[in-house]
């Protein structure tokens, strides 16, 4: 079981100082992610999606966010552990990352040649030529029409699609082990969106790596990913595989999502709301993180005895324990 | 309610030391459609496919090229400021990015009761009567109108820009893609409260996405715009169980769902082509999964036939399939 896993997170929090108080992003995060397999992080805005990736890549700014306690495992090593030039190794080459924007990942001072020979020259300890030729194959390999022409462009030349595909292309050139995706079609129109997680999915099989996937839509989950995590106020409410999430999830919050998520269809839905807001991690709610906003909270929820943490429901479904119970009785 | 007939709108790009005109950005072309009163009409397209300069040409925010609108059967095309400006109570639009829409220096009441303060002659009681009474519409308590816009989250945010938008008693919103900007609980809430306030101001709407899924839960009617082409009108249930045009279909078909019924995706290729240069002949060939033969032609002119009652597709799509 354990060999399967490329990545093993475990009880990961990420918390920053704010003047004061304390901010948990994340708070105790455990998740595997298998080779060649698409994981899902799932959450709205404030939840701590982005910031468990940043973690896992160790781009958080050291003096604002600890990263206290936990282990994040790859290749029998804990990065949290690693120095700084023995991570840069890691950074870009086995673990790459993408983001939702891909005008401001780009730099606008440079053209596509420089900025993804750069990565190449550094990791590959290649020539400069050499790298230009490997970037060549690489936007062809993203399916960008004329590479040998666009790769001398800037980024303010091409359409969002085709940024986002140049920043697929410099993320997959020294052909990691794991992509982080942040988002990467939020940007997009829809009939582009399609035509990149089509050409994400491609690449996966090409090259086999595993992508952990970002993203608020829950259409987009079921399209991409295996397993999906739930995440709500820095926790974990809910991991499964992706369809036994969507038939039959266990967590009050996942079900919300589900309901609410806006679906085609041919005769009208009445629209179902979960009422509130996401509250601010400097101060959540005592016990249950999620029980301001359950429909039906327990009367157990709110105690400070409380704690969040999974349990294993069936086989590879987890679930927060209080929901779990609560849903049971 | 709202008629438009063979709308147009222009932008001139202008150049060099003379600033002579060397083209034109085409972003409305011959667009005719109506809203009749108490209609909420979803319009529905990609960026730049020109759904927010429609939306802003409806109302004259800004100036149509070409084309005449009107209002309750009065053309109001080519009113002058002044006469505008009365009528311009009647119309509000909601905007799509709460943080940029409200004024951060401005307390809540004073956002809200601005419009009263132009529009109507009314006292300063009235007027807190009625700023309160519609903060409280939009669900959020009188405390809040002496805040500031920073203290507000998103959707919060969005219920103080529709509260603005009602407070003159409109006839006519634009929603110009108003929950876009918003987490999928926070859209769900806003949504609800577009459609309680609709019946309880007897709002006429036309509604603005990019979102199919949230345009088949609130539009009545739906109008498909693609470079500045209506290509395809119907009402919402027809439109997503018979969609003609090869675009509709291929945007059904791409909208990420949890539960798809219809696994076959149309992928289309590339990019929406610039509005300077439009493709000839049908403006959807470039991206067409099987274009025909003939539409690439010159003499291929965009317009709409009725292929069932009130079913509307562009001919050339209609005659291709």
């Amino acid at each position: 079981m354990i060999s399967e896993n490329l990545l093993s997170i475990k009880n990961l929090k990420t918390h920053f100082t704010v003047g004061e108080s304390v901010v948990k992003a994340v708070d105790g995060v455990s998740f595997n992610l298998e080779a060649g397999k698409t994981f899902a992080i799932v959450g709205e805005s404030g939840s701590g999606k982005s910031i468990t990736a940043l973690s896992i890549m160790g781009l958080l700014p050291n003096n604002l966010a600890q990263t206290e306690r936990g282990e994040i495992l790859f290749d029998n090593k804990n990065l949290i552990d690693l120095e700084e030039n023995e991570m840069r190794k890691i950074r870009g080459n086995r673990i790459s990352m993408i983001f939702q924007e891909p005008m401001t990942s780009l730099n606008p001072v440079y053209d596509l040649s420089f900025q993804i020979s750069e990565t190449i020259i550094l990791h590959q300890k290649k020539s400069k030529e050499q790298a230009r030729k490997i970037a060549i194959e690489m936007l062809d390999l993203v399916g960008i029409p004329e590479p040998q022409k666009r790769i001398d462009s800037y980024p303010h030349e091409l359409s969002g699609g085709m940024r986002q595909r140049a920043m697929i292309a410099m993320a997959l050139s020294c052909n990691p082990k794991i992509l982080i995706a942040d988002e990467p079609t939020t940007a997009l129109d829809v009939t582009i969106q399609a035509q990149i997680i089509d050409l994400m999915q491609e690449l996966q099989k090409k090259l086999g790596m595993s992508i952990i996937f970002i993203t608020h839509d829950l259409g987009v989950v079921s399209e991409i990913s295996d397993h999906v995590m739930v995440m709500y106020l820095g926790n974990v409410m809910e991991i499964a595989e992706t369809s036994e999430l969507f038939n039959n999830p266990l967590h009050s919050y996942t079900k919300s999502l589900i309901d609410i998520a806006p679906q085609i269809s041919d005769e009208k839905r009445e629209i179902k709301v979960l009422r509130g807001e996401i509250p601010s991690p400097t101060n959540p709610p005592s016990g249950c993180v999620f029980r301001t906003r359950c429909p039906n909270p327990g009367i157990g929820c709110k105690g400070g005895d409380i704690e969040m943490g999974l349990i294993e429901a069936k086989p590879g479904h987890w679930v927060d324990r209080c929901c779990y119970e609560c849903n049971q009785t | 309610m709202i008629r438009v007939e063979n709308i147009k709108k222009y932008f001139p790009i202008k150049d060099g030391f003379f600033n002579n005109k060397s083209g034109d950005v085409k972003a409305v072309e011959n667009v005719s459609f109506e809203i009749p009163e108490g209609e909420i009409l979803g319009l529905v397209g990609e960026s730049g496919s020109g759904k927010s300069t429609l939306g802003r040409a409806i109302i004259r925010l800004i100036e149509p090229t070409q084309g005449n609108i009107f209002y309750k059967n009065k053309n109001i095309t080519k009113l002058s400021d002044s006469e505008m400006r009365k009528l311009r109570k009647d119309f509000q639009i909601i905007f799509q990015d709460p943080y940029a829409s409200l004024d951060p220096r401005k307390k809540i009441y004073d956002i809200i009761s601005q419009g009263l303060k132009v529009h109507e002659k009314m006292d300063k009681n009235s007027i807190n009567q009625k700023v309160e009474e519609i903060i409280q519409d939009v669900g959020l308590q009188k405390e809040h109108l002496n805040r500031y816009p920073h203290e507000f989250s998103g959707g919060q945010r969005q219920r103080i820009g529709i509260a603005r938008a009602l407070v003159l008693n409109p006839k006519f919103i634009i929603a110009d893609e108003p929950v876009s900007a918003l987490d999928v609980t926070i859209q769900a809430q806003i949504l609800n409260l577009i459609l309680e306030l609709k019946k309880k101001y007897s709002l006429t709407i036309l509604f603005i996405s990019h979102d199919l899924s949230v345009i088949n839960q609130i539009a009545d009617r739906v109008m498909v715009m693609y470079l500045g082409h209506i290509v395809e009108v119907a009402n919402t249930s027809n439109l997503f169980s018979n969609p003609q045009h090869p675009y509709t279909r291929s945007l059904i078909e791409t909208a990420p769902q949890i539960f798809r019924k219809n696994k076959k995706k149309t992928l289309l290729k590339g990019d929406i082509p610039s509005p300077i240069n439009p493709p000839s002949g049908c403006v959807f060939r470039t991206r067409c999964p099987n274009p025909g033969i003939d539409c690439k032609g010159g003499n291929i002119e965009m317009g709409l036939i009725e292929v069932e009652p009130g079913h509307w597709v562009d001919q050339c799509c209609a005659n291709c399939n």
